[in-house]
């Protein structure tokens, strides 16, 4: 019960964020308030809020996946080919892509399940296999890889600029996926096995819960929203590229991290990674908005990120702790002298 | 040449070394310019800069922490250093001054994770944000350039003719911490506190100053790697060091040091940044075409990791077996 | 204590987000926050003045030597002609990157965008959208499909820079060499288009020019990392022994060979040339590592990509064939789409302004320059 009071005191702090944000940006520059304006904004950002909210579920059991990025252009350009070259319909090649990015999560995940290697150096070689894939393919099939590959279908294009009930699809597609992702991770069993392999992967162990299966799933949850977030983009873009994707990585990490997951494992939430990922998209577009220059931007999102968590885990630890040691120096110097 | 094989993994560091000859040997059969005796050495003194990079983030790595903002502190660290250098100040204040800025920024990740409590991989990917943002400011976006001659040619100075100096400073230097890390009290604080946080704290190991302490380090490594950057290069551009924080964990990770702490030795750190570093080379001399140079990259990566971590397994195992049946032994014996 | 620390970390936030805003450009946030969204001047009738006009520069990505210099030319006819320039841009080149930054200064109500295009096609969408809100699009260096922009300021055709660069090997040298040089290509990577149609171009003229020459390997990446540039070089030269030329069209990639050729010992045994800012390879053009290279005003061309996206948000309209007085530039003819691909969109008010030259840069004119 304490836990989950936990979590929704920070999930309010970021809701809280979000709003002053808001606010800020919007009385410095008005039309910053314009409620097509702050959802067409997010269009611009989705790719990682769609691979935040799936990068969760690996990094509660305690894993870390740097690959999604790379994953992203890898489907976008298989996409490109099927259509262009293979003269498929381009809507019956979601399914296929959508195997890819599960393939792709599905290797990395038996490697790092199965074999015991860390997660973070197995994702790094994936980001670089198949980042080195997406061009290689392109290069194979179409002449070149630095023309990409455009001309889709205006429905597909629209899939992803166009507009439902007023709200930009892309935002209808990732409320979908907060839903299901929440659903999956806080309502189901295969959900609390996740976050027991991320507290104890021994006492889950011995629970009876397969492992290293589950660990191994949440890389092919990952890899296939990557693969979503490739189709989305690629239909935004109206262009598939091998390289989309290949600036992804740290911002995915730094959203999930926001939201709350600690990155050890075992805590962590859904609507956390969604509204954080939202959250930093807000404040690099609204810092935009007021004049700021995109190169610049890292320095307030870096501040925000450390602000932000610094103030969580100073409340959560009830103040500055000082070991007792620092305390006062005679009872350092009585410890320093009993430890020898 | 199984007793070899088990051998070299036993000892630390030394499986990195294995996995660096075997690939050089690799790419010596195909293609044996790349074995000369010059090109070797091009490629393990080009490594330095990865070395340094390595080595510093060795420390934070054995605390069980995580420092992914060194390499905006190079960036950072080189475009001071450069404009020293293009403005002609004298390298006796132009070095302090920047390995000045790697102790800073060690510090403020230190503070942050020791006492603020921040998870380390947040704090320094802030850090590493703020950093990024901070070269752009100070170099306004334009690129460090048209050095003098005397800097650069510091990276081709050498002893006895062959040895380059900065590698030889490298190696000393390497030496030097691997004894401090394990022989010595204070330096054995760092491989504690990454296998068991609480029990260093309830022996009395002071962990706040200790990470505090690798956090700093970590950050004077990647300022040298800085230095050695802009003598090596020649010019800076405001993105110089974006990604190697990531070469440079996976060097160590390759040399033997786990993430989750405690484990490693800055040797295998040693080895696993000249294999990391000359993976590029390598590619060029593979005579491949270059769209699949990542695609190679990751298959190397992927393959030495996971065949480290199966040799160390299957060693593991076989002692674990030994010791069993050697209880069972004993036992029978004794029943 | 907590809460103190808490409140000045929230402030240092929000004041380093105003200081950001005075960093680095002219636009004042109050012009942005007052001005009410420009119609769409469509024939041209109102014509506005020019302290009112917002143009935003748009590179590739930032931190490149290339474009940091033609966004000095841009900010100078700025503040010239007297409208406000604002550079913005990614440091890592990527379309979804650039896509965000045309959004955001269509939101921002900016008058005029002027960008080099990462992706020839990817900014379509958004391109249309600019234009849907009465955005004018120009493009210098890097087109975009040109149904969604109205004037690009081309340094050449892909045929014209492919020419040049293997002409700048030629020129050096020797007859006998001329007759089978071995050659190289090193460059950023395979997704960047525009070096990569000129290396295609290069390949077909040296067919038909120099038959003899060969290529004796797949072109070397090193993805505009300084170090990779480096050491990249350093092993080009070293599994190539005896190789004649060496041709960089990427600004990284050639200092960095330069450098790695002044390392192994190789300055001007081994011809070194390409595309490059003057002042990166000011060093090596005077001590004789690369005596020739090339590259073309990059200044005047941001300039001249700035000018015009005032020019056309101030009202002014256009035929193709019309000329263009561009201050301190003269007059610019505006050609159809034809003159860089034969089959290119053609309309009346879509049209390419070619550079006057390229510059071919050795020791005698490479201190001229200072960008």
């Amino acid at each position: 019960m304490d836990k989950i009071r936990k979590i929704f005191r920070w999930e309010t702090a970021l809701v809280g964020i979000l709003v002053a944000q808001i606010l800020i940006f919007g009385l410095i520059n008005p039309r910053f308030l314009k409620i097509n304006v702050l959802l067409g904004s997010v269009n611009d950002y989705i790719s990682i809020c769609i691979i935040a909210l799936f990068v969760t579920f690996v990094i509660i059991t305690g894993g870390m996946d740097i690959q999604a990025g790379s994953i992203v252009g890898l489907t976008s350009i298989v996409m490109g080919l099927l259509w262009k070259v293979g003269g498929m319909n381009i809507w019956a090649t979601i399914p296929i892509v959508l195997l890819v990015g599960a393939l792709c999560g599905a290797f990395s995940g038996f490697l790092i399940a199965y074999t015991g290697v860390q997660a973070m150096v197995v994702t790094l070689g994936g980001m670089f296999l198949f980042s080195g894939l997406a061009v290689v393919i392109s290069n194979a099939a179409v002449s070149s890889a630095f023309q990409g590959i455009s001309g889709f279908p205006a429905e597909f294009v629209q899939l992803a600029n166009g507009k439902s009930f007023g709200i930009p699809n892309p935002f209808i597609i990732f409320i979908v996926l907060i839903i299901f992702a929440y659903l999956l991770l806080h309502k189901t069993k295969y959900g609390r096995k996740i976050f027991l392999v991320g507290v104890n992967t021994n006492a889950a162990q011995y629970a009876g819960i397969n492992t290293k299966l589950v660990i191994m799933s949440t890389y092919i949850l990952s890899g296939m929203g990557a693969a979503i977030a490739g189709i989305v983009l690629t239909s935004y873009l109206g262009s598939s590229r091998a390289d989309f994707g290949a600036e992804l990585t740290l911002p995915i990490v730094t959203a999930v991290v926001l939201g709350g997951t600690i990155i050890t494992g075992g805590k962590g939430g859904v609507i956390g990674t969604a509204l954080a990922s939202l959250v930093i998209g807000i404040l690099k577009f609204g810092l935009q908005m007021v004049g700021f220059s995109t190169q610049y931007l890292d320095i307030p999102v870096g501040i925000l990120l450390i602000v932000a968590v610094a103030i969580r885990s100073v409340s959560a630890t009830g103040g500055l702790k000082f070991p007792k040691f620092m305390k006062s120096k005679g009872q350092r110097q009585k410890m320093a002298g009993s430890a020898k | 040449m199984k007793q070899i094989v088990r051998k070299v993994f036993k000892t630390p560091g030394l499986s990195s070394a294995f996995f660096m000859v075997a690939l050089f040997i690799v790419a010596g059969i195909i293609n044996p310019a790349f074995l000369s005796l010059d090109n070797l050495q091009l490629c393990i003194n080009g490594s330095v800069m990865y070395m340094l990079l390595a080595i510093g983030i060795a420390f934070v790595l054995m605390t069980g922490e995580i420092d992914v903002s060194i390499g905006s502190v190079l960036g950072l660290s080189a475009a001071f250093m450069a404009t020293c250098v293009r403005d002609g100040v004298s390298l006796w204040i132009a070095i302090p001054c920047t390995l000045a800025i790697g102790a800073v920024a060690g510090l403020l990740n230190g503070y942050g994770v020791a006492k603020l409590h921040v998870s380390s991989i947040i704090m320094t990917l802030g850090t590493m944000g703020i950093l990024r943002g901070t070269v752009y400011i100070y170099t306004q976006g334009k690129w460090v350039e048209n050095l003098p001659d005397y800097f650069k040619r510091y990276t081709q100075a050498s002893v006895f003719g062959f040895v380059n100096v900065f590698l030889l400073v490298t190696i000393i230097i390497t030496l030097g911490i691997h004894f401090y890390m394990s022989k010595t009290k204070k330096g054995r604080y760092l491989a504690a506190i990454g296998d068991n946080i609480n029990g260093a704290n309830l022996i009395g190991i002071p962990v706040a100053r200790t990470q505090i302490f690798a956090f700093v380090l970590s950050g004077i490594f990647a300022s040298l790697a800085g230095i050695i950057f802009v003598s090596k290069v020649g010019f800076v551009p405001p993105t110089a060091g974006s990604g190697y924080e990531m070469k440079a964990i996976a060097a160590c990770v390759i040399g033997g040091i786990s993430l989750s702490g405690g484990v490693g030795t800055v040797i295998g750190a040693f080895f696993g940044a000249i294999i990391m570093s000359s993976i590029g080379r390598i590619l060029v001399f593979l005579k491949f075409p270059s769209e699949w140079d990542n695609t190679i990259t990751g298959i190397l990566l992927i393959v030495i990791v996971v065949a480290d971590s199966l040799f160390r397994r299957h060693s593991a195992e076989k002692a674990r077996k030994e010791r069993l049946s050697a209880r069972t032994l004993n036992e029978e014996r004794e029943a | 204590m907590r809460k103190l620390l808490a409140t000045t970390l929230a402030t240092a936030m929000i004041l380093s987000a105003f200081a950001g805003c005075s960093s680095g450009s002219t636009t004042s946030t109050a012009s942005a926050a007052g001005s009410t969204a420009a119609p769409a001047s469509a024939a041209g009738t109102v014509k506005k003045d020019a302290k009112d006009i917002n143009v935003v520069f748009i590179p590739k990505l930032s931190g490149n030597a290339f474009f940091e210099s033609a966004n000095v030319g841009a900010q100078d006819m700025a503040k010239k002609v007297g409208f406000s320039c604002k550079y913005d841009g990614n440091p890592q080149a990527s379309v979804a990157n650039q896509v965000q930054i045309i959004n955001s200064a269509v939101t921002q109500g900016a008058d005029a965008v002027a960008i080099s295009a990462v992706d020839p096609n990817g900014l379509n969408e958004s391109l249309k959208a600019a234009k849907a809100a009465g955005v004018k699009v120009v493009c210098w260096d890097s087109d975009v499909n040109n149904q969604y922009r109205s004037l690009h300021v081309a340094q050449g055709t892909p045929e014209q820079l492919g020419q040049m660069l293997v002409d700048m090997a030629a020129m050096q040298m020797t007859d006998a060499q001329k007759k089978n040089a071995t050659f190289v290509f090193h460059y950023s990577s395979a997704t960047v288009a525009d070096q990569n149609s000129w290396v295609v171009a290069a390949r077909a003229y040296v067919k038909t020019k120099y038959p003899g020459w060969k290529e004796v390997s797949q072109p070397y990446y090193s993805e505009q990392d300084a170090e990779k540039a480096i050491s990249v070089g350093e092993s080009v030269l070293k599994a190539n022994k005896g190789i004649t030329a060496v041709i960089c069209p990427d600004s990284t990639a050639l200092p960095g060979q330069a450098q790695a050729a002044k390392n192994l010992g190789m300055s001007g045994k081994v011809i070194i040339t390409g595309f490059a800012t003057p002042s990166s390879m000011k060093n090596f053009c005077l001590d004789g590592t690369v005596p020739k290279f090339g590259l073309w005003d990059c200044k005047i061309q941001g300039a001249m990509g700035a000018y015009l996206g005032y020019w056309l948000a101030a009202g002014n309209t256009f035929k193709v064939g019309d000329d263009i007085d561009i201050p301190d530039v003269g007059k610019v003819k505006v050609q159809p789409n034809t003159v860089l691909d034969p089959k290119a969109y053609t309309a009346d008010d879509s049209g390419v302004v070619v550079l006057p030259e390229r510059v071919i840069f050795d020791k005698d004119n490479v201190g001229k320059y200072n960008f």
